[in-house]
């Protein structure tokens, strides 16, 4: 368990964007895995089974949870009103704070779909073959929804640099 | 040259090293030549190196044990629950039959070493009269009929159940002398002369 499970938060941390939930789903996709162990047929890793679950659990609990938020109530207003009036043309110039908030924010607005293969490339350092398996989508689909999500982002963070 | 619109598609798996290697070449060719996807592929990195700043590192003490509470209390089905039984079962089953073994084991031991009966087979077994008579009998005619006499003498038998040749005194294959030590008496064996 030691070996998969900081994988598996991850997992479930790029697709619901919040520790505490993806710590439940990482748990629930341990006791899923027990459950269904004699289920599990040798055509894919044991891993990307056990990621495979997790990211299934951690989609199907961001639809029941309808978190479909653009901008979060009071903490979002209040990351909005923090970010910079005046600032450079890159977003590399806006303060790292700034930008971390801005950043999460960014995320948040993405779907879990984008945001889980944006994730799971930049953060968990997955393969599009590995991320076409997990989230069991085709590997162009992976390619496409990574440049939404990066176009999105840099958009975003653009936007924030440029206000 | 390929269209900017073409090679911003291609930009992020160029970056992740994910494209073909013609495509590689496609687009690194591209990039030496135009700074406004040189731009946006330095944002891309940018980006990947903030995300990851940004990424929390969650705490995951008492992961374990926490999905194996959970484990614990599911609900286990019948059949499930018969065959835990059963293998429980079994298992004590096992180790009774295994502490049986080991007592019987010991028992037997000690019937064999401590008892007189076993006692007096093991002198028997190692009395050397016998295994002399027999070694006696493949070497020495004169042994043999010694050896057969003295199991056939009637006197002997009749009087003591429990005589017995100790030690046959003589190489002389003609002559055989032995003794009793229960009757502390030594027999000497002449074959009759002619």
């Amino acid at each position: 368990m030691e070996r998969y499970q900081r994988r598996v938060v991850g997992v479930a941390l790029a697709v619901v964007h919040n520790q505490d939930d993806a710590i439940e789903l990482a748990q629930e996709t341990f006791v899923r895995a027990y459950e269904n162990l004699a289920k599990f047929e040798s055509r894919s890793s044991f891993s990307t089974w056990l990621y495979r679950i997790a990211a299934n659990l951690a989609i199907d609990f961001w639809r029941r949870e309808g978190r479909h938020v653009v901008l979060r109530g009071e903490d979002a207003e209040n990351e909005i009103g923090k970010l910079p009036t005046t600032t450079g043309d890159s977003f590399k110039e806006v303060s790292r704070s700034e930008l971390s908030a801005r950043l999460k924010q960014a995320l948040e607005e993405l779907t879990p779909e984008h945001r889980a293969v944006i994730l799971l490339r930049e953060v968990e350092g997955m393969s599009y073959d590995e991320i076409s398996d997990v989230l069991q989508c085709p590997r162009g689909t992976v390619m496409s929804r990574l440049h939404y999500a990066r176009t999105h982002l840099r958009t975003i963070l653009k936007d924030v640099a440029g206000s | 040259m390929a269209e900017c619109g073409e090679i911003s598609m291609m930009l992020g798996a160029f970056e992740d090293s994910e494209l073909e290697p013609n495509e590689m070449q496609e687009v690194a060719f591209h990039l030496a030549r135009c700074e406004s996807c040189t731009g946006i592929l330095a944002d891309y990195s940018t980006l990947g190196r903030d995300l990851r700043s940004i990424a929390a590192e969650p705490s995951l003490a008492g992961f374990s044990s926490a999905v194996i509470a959970r484990v614990d209390r599911l609900p286990q089905p019948v059949l499930t629950r018969i065959a835990r039984l059963l293998r429980r079962q079994v298992d004590s089953l096992g180790a009774g039959l295994a502490w049986g073994g080991a007592v019987a084991a010991v028992a037997v031991l000690t019937i064999v070493l401590m008892t007189p009966l076993a006692q007096q087979f093991a002198n028997r077994s190692a009395s050397p009269g016998s295994s002399i008579a027999t070694a006696t009998h493949e070497a020495a005619p004169a042994a043999n009929q010694v050896a057969q006499a003295a199991s056939n003498e009637p006197t002997m038998a009749d009087n003591d159940s429990h005589a017995d040749i100790s030690r046959l005194e003589s190489e002389n294959h003609s002559v055989a002398v032995w003794s009793e030590p229960r009757r502390d008496t030594t027999v000497i064996w002449l074959p009759d002369q002619p």
